[in-house]
């Protein structure tokens, strides 16, 4: 009985507040100023949670140090100190804010997905099958197409189609509560729908405007600095309350619909909830790198079978799609040196193997919600 | 499940039976009638009966040289095309069980899509009957992989792994697709068009290509129309009925396959077809494979030449191609169609 962080050891086994700890669960008991909390953490969880996060800063560190020059990693860790040092254009002014854009987008899309193939109850489901990643994608190569290209206002059109596509999806769907079933086969006609708009625009318009939007489309963290880090990173600043509270109300969607309703949860309220949040992450990254394929689609279903919980863990995800796109983005820029790959190219082509790894060697049948 | 409930009563199954019978008289006649249209209907708009009498007695009044050259071809690619992908829809949403896996979701179109690509980028290839075999060679290496993903590990091919292998599948197939066009700007300016998905200026000789495997793949598919209903009540009930599973997902998969790579190969990747058809067909007749598969096979090319004519008249001089309206017209009938009842899982 090792608890994962700090709290006393409770005095005797499966003394719990409340009857026995389910099998796998530590009870972590702390104090916020006066008050006594307690709450159960799944111990497998938070190791792999810790796993991870070591996992994300040699990424990171390992992101600021390769490129058109290599910078040694403690020369690295100078600059991200803050001490002076004598590569901190290369690390600090080139490198690091794509990085933390990079870093942000992933966990956007990691948290997103997870939300979203939660309501769902199916592990295909995630912003890029449901319209939001198509109606983002639609409106601003419907824009590029007629001549709109300036980088200050497409952000703000991905967004704007990303959250009508969503909308328009649920209102849809809806019919005396939110049917997973219907709501995933709603959201996929209208992404196919969006999705043929998209390739419609792209012939309307001359190749290069074709080209562009390829490369958008594909997701690409090319240019993109502390302007486009610090919105992004306030916005999921704002909305971290909102993801704790979807940590907790996620519960009480994987249960049956009767259960839910007896322990007085009103269901519907809460699903709107949650795909409201994951559509919200979804656009934002969306608008923020172009809709980097996969990593909301397989991000929560590896967080998943790393940490075998019942629920898609929200904290894991996050870790997951900031270190799957970190690391597809530094291989994006050195693999074919000096082309520089669009990102989403390699999201897809680094958690596609390891998510087929994990289907072969699954020990359930199901493998998977 | 739908009108397929087990009937209790002599009556109630005559009535059953007829019922289909009728609905599916139904589906044929609107398939009559959507193909007339496609073949009057255009920039150049033709009486029904100088299409008869163009068919029928040839001549070479321009009206039909223009019926017999360019709309014959376009009509029966589309027919083909639209049997196929609703065949292979079919199909595959009941291999898998799972109301949303179409060939789109499951890969298979993304296989035939890195056919074409590198048919363009690295073989030199830019005429459509030299697609068709890259077209088909990527669907089946596609498919292929998806069976093998899921079938290792515990369980074999269970619906679920199915789907995620599928997913993982299309994403490096997405990957390698996008890799050549952002690199290689030419590739796109020829790939643009084609990715669309439309039966313009197809001819005889595509359809020539074509029809042999058409013909295979619905062999295949409605030789396990059987095991796909024992399928539909779960594996093991199916395995008790006698039907040995794994060669229904099998034979069933390559037929889907196979007419995917029709559809794809002929026309490029039209969307919905696949994934709509099967559903529409369902609350029609029920979820019997043995009603379901036909009236798939009619519903889904009435969809799709219904979407090619009136791409064709909706913003004339230029016309939409038949894959965005299949896509824009699906909607609305998916919606109204899920909306009304449970969907089958």
């Amino acid at each position: 009985m090792s608890t994962a962080t700090a709290g006393r050891k409770p005095a005797t086994k499966g003394a719990g507040v409340r009857g026995v700890r389910p099998a796998g669960y530590s009870l972590v008991r702390t104090r916020l100023g006066t008050r006594r909390v307690s709450f159960l953490v799944h111990r497998r969880a938070a190791a792999v949670a810790c796993a991870l996060a070591v996992l994300l800063s040699l990424v990171c560190v390992a992101y600021l140090s390769v490129g058109e020059s290599f910078v040694a990693p403690a020369e690295v860790l100078k600059v991200i100190l803050g001490q002076p040092s004598s590569d901190e254009l290369v690390v600090g002014t080139l490198r690091l804010p794509r990085m933390v854009v990079g870093l942000l987008v992933g966990a956007a899309f990691g948290v997103s997905g997870a939300l979203i193939q939660t309501v769902a109850r199916n592990p295909l489901a995630s912003p890029d099958i449901i319209g939001v990643t198509q109606g983002a994608s639609a409106l601003t190569v419907f824009a590029m197409t007629y001549g709109i290209t300036s980088f200050t206002v497409l952000p703000y059109l991905s967004v704007t189609g990303g959250m009508v596509a969503a909308v328009l999806v649920y209102v849809f769907a809806w019919r005396g509560g939110l049917h997973a079933t219907r709501f995933v086969l709603i959201g996929i006609g209208f992404a196919i729908a969006l999705r043929s708009l998209t390739t419609l625009f792209m012939t309307k318009g001359d190749y290069l405007v074709a080209q562009q939007a390829q490369v958008w489309m594909t997701g690409s963290l090319n240019g993109r600095g502390w302007d486009e880090a610090a919105p992004l990173g306030w916005v999921l600043l704002i909305l971290l309350p909102a993801v704790a509270w979807a940590a907790y109300a996620q519960r009480t969607v994987s249960m049956d619909d009767g259960t839910a309703t007896a322990l007085g949860v009103r269901l519907g309220h809460v699903r709107l909830g949650l795909v409201l949040l994951g559509v919200v992450l979804a656009s934002v990254a969306t608008g923020t790198a172009g809709p980097v394929d996969f990593v909301a689609l397989l991000a929560p279903q590896i967080a998943r079978r790393m940490t075998r919980t019942a629920q898609i863990p929200l904290l894991c995800s996050a870790l997951l799609g900031a270190v799957i796109v970190v690391l597809a983005d530094l291989f994006a820029r050195k693999l074919f040196a000096p082309t520089e790959l669009p990102v989403g190219v390699l999201t897809a082509a680094i958690g596609a193997p390891y998510l087929i790894w994990l289907i072969i060697r699954s020990r359930t049948a199901g493998a998977g919600a | 499940m739908t009108a397929a409930a087990v009937p209790t009563t002599h009556r109630t199954r005559r009535a059953l039976v007829a019922s289909r019978i009728g609905w599916t008289t139904v589906a044929a006649a609107a398939l009559l009638l959507a193909v007339l249209l496609s073949l009057a209907v255009g920039a150049r708009a033709v009486a029904p009966g100088a299409v008869f009498d163009a068919l029928l007695n040839g001549g070479h009044s321009e009206d039909a040289e223009v019926v017999r050259q360019l709309r014959v071809p376009r009509t029966v690619v589309g027919l083909m095309v639209g049997a196929a992908l609703a065949l292979a829809g079919t199909v595959l949403q009941g291999i898998t069980r799972n109301p949303i896996a179409d060939p789109g979701i499951l890969g298979i179109s993304q296989g035939a899509a890195v056919g074409v690509v590198m048919a363009i980028a690295f073989a030199g290839v830019h005429t459509l009957t030299g697609y068709v075999w890259f077209a088909f060679a990527g669907a089946a290496v596609a498919s292929v992989a998806v069976y093998a993903i899921a079938s290792r590990g515990r369980g074999g091919a269970t619906p679920v792994k199915l789907a995620l292998g599928g997913a993982a599948i299309n994403a490096l197939l997405v990957s390698v697709t996008m890799g050549i066009l952002t690199t290689r700007a030419a590739a796109l300016d020829e790939f643009r068009f084609w990715q669309v998905g439309s039966v313009a200026g197809r001819d005889a000789e595509l359809v020539g290509q074509v029809w042999p495997f058409l013909l295979v793949g619905t062999v295949l598919v409605v030789s396990v129309a059987r095991g796909l209903d024992a399928l539909a009540l779960g594996e093991d009930v199916a395995k008790g009925l006698g039907q040995n599973v794994g060669a229904v997902r099998v034979v069933g998969g390559v037929g889907a396959t196979v007419l995917v790579g029709v559809g794809v190969a002929a026309a490029g990747p039209i969307a919905f077809v696949g994934l709509a058809v099967p559903h529409i067909a369902r609350a029609i007749v029920g979820s019997d494979h043995r009603w379901l598969m036909p009236m798939a096979a009619l519903v889904g090319p009435v969809m799709l030449l219904v979407a090619d004519v009136l791409g064709r008249v909706l913003f004339p001089p230029g016309e939409v191609p038949a894959g965005v309206m299949t896509a824009l017209l699906g909607v609305p009938f998916l919606v109204a169609l899920v909306r009304r009842k449970a969907v089958p899982a």
